[in-house]
């Protein structure tokens, strides 16, 4: 008899746990599931840089400079060399004139609307997600790309 | 005075020459391999580098892998890690190839023009031939090309549990659409 109410409890016990573990694990995949990316502009910067200078870096050792800079947010200061309008969207690029190579920034849904009152040669601050640095074939110059940008505000 | 002439007539031609290729860095690939059971296995990439030259028929594209832009972080890891993309090994999806058909487009005449477009797909280390069917409109000096298609991904090499379990489509839908001014 005792033995009987032992084992109930036991099991009892092992159920509970079980549930607990289900249910966290439930919590987590929907969490996961259902998160969305956080307005760029509210992230922290890895760095802030000069933009020239920094697609300077790219050109000089873009092995190096990819292991520092891709995937991180990365603020970029400069003038804007060409904006690029397109349907509903725009990008804003920084161009070495001198070699070609450029840093273009994609705009989060969100900041669009600001980013399309920029003109060329304004001094701007754009903070992004940085994809890194790819050689175009095609261009034959170093291009930095980024994603889920925001202009921002010093 | 002769060689004045002659430097003014090599100026024309190569203008002439960069005129024929058109050039755009903003052009945009999505993809769209999202099934009943999974609805975020989608991106856009806004920042691809394309070219056309109109005199020979000519389609370049080079897309950053890395700059698929996904709205799920968890994704966003997924598709660029080693077992996935693998983007930081592989950086870059490419398309070269030509219009089948160049001389049912008239670039000097503003109209809607379907054609077949048909060369090289690479997505990491695999290179398979593809062809698609485009519209591209011709406004002024502007040419709107679009095209959309799926791929097999197990042409490229890619297959695996996710595939498996009907999270993730095995033929995508690419949507592709420049505007070379």
């Amino acid at each position: 008899m005792k033995q009987s109410k032992k084992t109930r409890s036991l099991f009892k016990k092992i159920l509970v746990s079980l549930l607990i573990v289900l249910l966290a694990g439930a919590g987590i995949y929907w969490y996961v599931a259902n998160e969305t990316f956080a307005d760029t502009i509210k992230r922290r910067s890895a760095f802030t840089v000069n933009a020239l200078d920094f697609i300077k870096e790219f050109q000089l050792n873009d092995t190096a400079a990819n292991s520092k800079y891709a995937d991180k947010i990365i603020t970029v200061n400069g003038a804007v060399s060409e904006i690029e309008a397109a349907d509903t969207t725009v990008n804003i690029k920084f161009i070495d004139t001198s070699t070609g190579s450029y840093a273009i920034f994609a705009f989060q849904q969100q900041h669009l609307t600001e980013a399309k009152t920029l003109k060329i040669g304004d001094m701007v601050s754009i903070k992004g997600s940085c994809s890194g640095g790819i050689r175009s074939e095609i261009l034959g110059t170093e291009v930095i790309a980024f994603k889920r940008c925001a202009l921002n505000k010093k | 005075m002769k060689k004045t002439f002659f430097l003014c007539t090599l100026l024309l031609a190569t203008a002439f020459l960069f005129a024929q290729k058109k050039i755009t860095t903003s052009a945009t690939v999505a993809f769209d391999a999202t099934t009943s059971m999974d609805n975020l296995p989608k991106a856009e990439n806004k920042t691809v580098i394309a070219a056309i030259d109109t005199k020979t028929g000519v389609v370049q594209f080079e897309a950053s892998v890395k700059n698929f832009a996904f709205a799920n972080p968890s994704m966003q890891d997924h598709f660029n890690g080693a077992r996935w993309m693998n983007s930081d090994q592989f950086s870059k999806f490419t398309f070269t190839g030509k219009i089948d058909d160049l001389s049912k487009i008239n670039f000097s005449k503003d109209g809607s023009y379907t054609v077949s477009v048909s060369g090289n797909l690479t997505i990491k280390d695999a290179t398979k031939p593809l062809s698609v069917t485009a519209t591209a409109i011709i406004t002024g000096n502007t040419i709107s090309v679009s095209s959309s298609f799926s791929i097999k991904l197990s042409d490229y090499n890619m297959s695996g549990g996710s595939f498996d379990s009907g999270k993730v489509s095995k033929e995508p839908k690419i949507s592709v659409s420049a505007e070379f001014k």
